[in-house]
């Protein structure tokens, strides 16, 4: 889009240049397929959600339920098949289903009533984690089908678990979508500025009701794939995910105030953290302090970003 | 006057690869008013901003009361005595008048309300201007802001003060009293920089006219040896001809728009008028009279509660932009910042964002080869100065950012166009190119709507004019058998003529 955040994503590709060469002058073990896989599943939830996160911040709106939501489908699924006669299968459809009403609650509430999405959200943040527990109460639940523990635990096509190719496909279509089609450029405009795209003739509501359908969808989704993953759920599957995902987002140069961003930056952005995490717990580095590095750079990426609307600014004044 | 307050000596600016001035000289005297004319992008808002110290000078010097000086920033301004008012006033929306006033008074100053109350009222009476110093600035005309700005500039002891533009969004007669304080700033001794687009305004208040083009300085001469003609020549470095000349009526006899007693509960009431292929209507009126309001319930954006609307005598009832522009209505806002443009974004982007979906193929990909060769077409045929599409229309000066956004619109191929004070605050080169535009349009069988507050333009531009007050419809007037005075008698309220 900018000048700025082709500037910034090209610091992200730098910095992932120096970790990953610095993680493999640490281990041989760091650049094997096997270790490489790990470092993915072991976040492969959240990386997947940060993606469709991506477009929802790009359109100036931010959906902090998606962690809750993750774990109302996981909760939910679990639910469904121990108190239930109904088919795993069949569980699997409802819990998408509760993600997509789950986003279009969101979705009503932002869209139609215009309320801010953060505090909508915020709401159903709260909302979706209570139901979660409700389901499952103090219990976790596990002895899911041999079948379902597979997809997430081991490889669909030689070592390479179905999550990750799910990961893959979902990043090829929210970038088809959102640097190649209409859709996507009016993501762009109204996260630049509702008003314009409403004088535009553009329905800007169904637009954000759309986003946050996906948003629901794709959490639910997730919490199924961590559910198999982990063979388990509690009540507390995911909690607090949404502000890792946040900050992946963030870190890949979008902006906070919308109508910046690129499904790019999010991905160099979700490469840096996992292969950063992954190097400092090669080196015993304990995870506060990895979170303490990863929170200097998020903030390095708002100031990269402020400093561009700064320089922006100026050149506008100049013209006239 | 031999001394200057205030002397740009040989001032040049460059950002990066651009020269925004050019070996720029200017005196400014104390008791003046001096008038700085100049097309967008000429290099006002440079000297401004030098002056402000937003700024700082690339080569070159200000002397101030003989001294060399740098104006190191905004604080450094303030103390030498430097201030600037501009278009959009800059008060506190949740203060009162006198909190506004004193904002940046140390804590010195707050003895209490009282005083504080009192002093405010001093400055406002010593411009002249009647205003509650307990009212919330929120609830204020922006005339009344700009007297709050004028004041607060007044309690930092004032000696340069400038007006970038400052009567752009007002009424004639808020104008007229605007400029009334300025001459009495300037017969206090205050050095008055006056920025107008309005050539007549200039001839009203100034005392000398300095001319600027692409950075240079042409002239500074004394008003009594400038003429109109002469100065837009000079701004524009060619003869303008053309400037507000009456072009050839095209009106037919089929009715596009026909317009019925439409009226909106507390806005605006009982509207009526048939638009014809091929004219150009004006509406006319003084702030507050609702003219935009008429506009939004054609275009869908605010509907109307009562009343009809018939295209081509099919009546429409449009809640939406998608509705009306479906019909074939579309409407160019004045606010290009908040609505028309998406300024970060490209020229291109831009052009295409009316049409969005006749750049979308199958599968909901977007051509963005056909979007780049429609944004370079319209780029030329409407002489939009950008080198490239993929620049951001952030970057472009005011009347290149116009042109994009009627590009916009003409990319649509709408019947009826409705142009919302479509020259605003832009220069008198674009101004001309812009009036050709709607001219052609509506020779292609189309027909125009225009709100304007600039009276020689509408009386120019319109075929008829419908004149408003307060939201409601005072009359419609032939433009050949009219004149300002008449328009103005209408927009007041000192007389009215029955709808034609």
């Amino acid at each position: 889009m900018t000048k700025g955040l082709n500037g910034w994503i090209r610091v992200l590709v730098m910095v992932l240049a120096l970790v990953v060469i610095v993680n493999s002058s640490l281990s041989e073990e760091y650049l094997s397929v096997r270790n490489q896989i790990n470092l993915f599943q072991l976040s492969i939830e959240k990386v997947i959600v940060a993606l469709m996160m991506t477009l929802v911040i790009i359109n100036a709106e931010i959906d902090l339920s998606v962690g809750s939501m993750m774990g109302l489908s996981a909760c939910a699924f679990g639910w469904l098949f121990q108190e239930t006669s109904l088919s795993a299968e069949w569980a699997i459809l409802v819990c998408l289903i509760i993600g997509m009403l789950g986003g279009a609650l969101n979705g009503v509430f932002v869209a139609y009533a215009g309320l801010p999405s953060l505090v909508v959200t915020l709401a159903t943040l709260i909302g979706f984690r209570g139901l979660a527990r409700v389901l499952v109460e103090d219990r976790g639940i596990t002895d899911f089908p041999e079948w379902f523990d597979a997809i997430g635990q081991t490889g669909l096509i030689g070592p390479v678990p179905f999550s990750l190719f799910a990961f893959l496909l979902l990043f090829a279509g929210l970038y088809v979508v959102l640097h190649k089609s209409g859709f996507g450029r009016k993501t762009f405009v109204i996260g630049t500025s509702r008003d314009v795209a409403v004088f535009a003739g553009i329905d800007t509501a169904r637009h954000k009701m759309i986003l946050f359908i996906g948003s629901g969808m794709v959490s639910a989704f997730a919490g199924l794939l961590y559910a198999a993953r982990v063979g388990a759920v509690r009540g507390d599957v995911a909690f607090g995910f949404e502000l890792d995902i946040i900050t992946m987002v963030l870190l890949g140069g979008v902006s906070i105030f919308g109508g910046v961003g690129s499904m790019f930056g999010t991905l160099m952005a979700i490469l840096i953290v996992l292969n950063l995490r992954n190097g400092m717990a090669l080196l015993n580095i304990t995870g506060h302090i990895q979170t303490g590095v990863i929170g200097v750079l998020l903030i390095t990426s708002v100031i990269a970003t402020r400093l561009d609307l700064g320089r922006f600014r100026l050149r506008k004044e100049n013209a006239g | 006057m031999c001394e200057p307050l205030l002397r740009l000596e040989n001032v040049t600016k460059r950002f990066g690869m651009t020269t925004a001035l050019q070996d720029m000289s200017l005196d400014i005297f104390s008791g003046e008013v001096h008038a700085i004319v100049g097309e967008n992008g000429a290099g006002k808002s440079t000297i401004i901003k030098i002056m402000t110290g937003i700024h700082q000078t690339t080569e070159g010097r200000l002397v101030i009361d003989g001294t060399a000086r740098n104006i190191s920033g905004a604080r450094a301004a303030r103390d030498i005595g430097i201030a600037a008012i501009y278009q959009e006033p800059m008060v506190f929306p949740d203060l009162d008048v006198a909190e506004n006033i004193f904002i940046s008074a140390r804590s010195g100053w707050f003895l209490n309300q009282a005083q504080l109350h009192a002093e405010a009222q001093r400055l406002l009476g010593r411009i002249g201007i009647a205003l509650d110093s307990s009212s919330i600035a929120s609830g204020l005309t922006l005339a009344a802001q700009q007297a709050v700005e004028i004041a607060r500039a007044l309690s930092q002891d004032v000696r340069i003060l400038i007006m970038d533009e400052p009567t752009a969004s007002l009424s004639a007669h808020e104008a007229k009293q605007l400029r009334k304080v300025a001459r009495t700033l300037a017969e206090e001794g205050v050095a008055v920089i006056y920025i107008s687009h309005r050539l007549e305004e200039i001839f009203d208040i100034a005392d000398r006219v300095t001319v600027i083009r692409d950075g240079i300085h042409i002239s500074t001469r004394p008003i009594g040896d400038v003429t109109s003609e002469g100065m837009v020549s000079e701004m524009v470095g060619r003869d303008v001809g053309n400037y507000f000349v009456k072009a050839p009526s095209t009106v037919t006899s089929n009715s596009l728009l026909r317009v019925e007693h439409l009226t909106r509960e507390g806005i605006f009431s009982d509207i009526s008028f048939d638009l014809m292929q091929g004219e150009v209507l004006c509406m006319a009126g003084l702030v507050g009279a609702r003219r935009t309001d008429v506009a939004l319930a054609l275009f869908g954006i605010n509907p109307s509660s009562s009343g009809q609307i018939f295209y081509k005598g099919r009546q429409i009832n449009p809640s939406c932009a998608r509705e009306a522009m479906d019909a074939g209505i579309a409407y160019v806002s004045e606010d290009r910042r908040k609505l028309g443009l998406a300024m970060p974004m490209s020229l291109r982007s831009n052009v295409s964002l009316a049409t969005l979906r006749s750049f979308v193929g199958r599968w909901g990909f977007l051509d963005q080869s056909l979007e780049r060769m429609t944004a370079l077409e319209y780029r030329d045929r409407l002489n939009i100065r950008a080198p490239d599409v993929e620049l951001s229309v952030g970057m472009l000066s005011g009347g290149n950012q116009q042109k994009t956004m009627l590009a916009k619109w003409l990319r649509m191929k709408p019947d009826v166009l409705i142009f919302d004070e479509p020259t605003r605050g832009i220069d008198i080169g674009a101004k001309a190119e812009v009036h050709a535009l709607i001219r052609e349009f509506v020779a292609n069988g189309g027909g125009a709507i225009v709100i304007s507050s600039d009276l020689p333009e509408v009386l120019a531009m319109g075929d008829r004019i419908l004149v408003m007050r307060e939201g409601r419809q005072m009359g419609i007037v032939n433009s050949t058998e009219t004149g300002q005075e008449t328009i103005m008698r209408l927009a007041t309220g000192q007389a009215s003529v029955e709808a034609a």
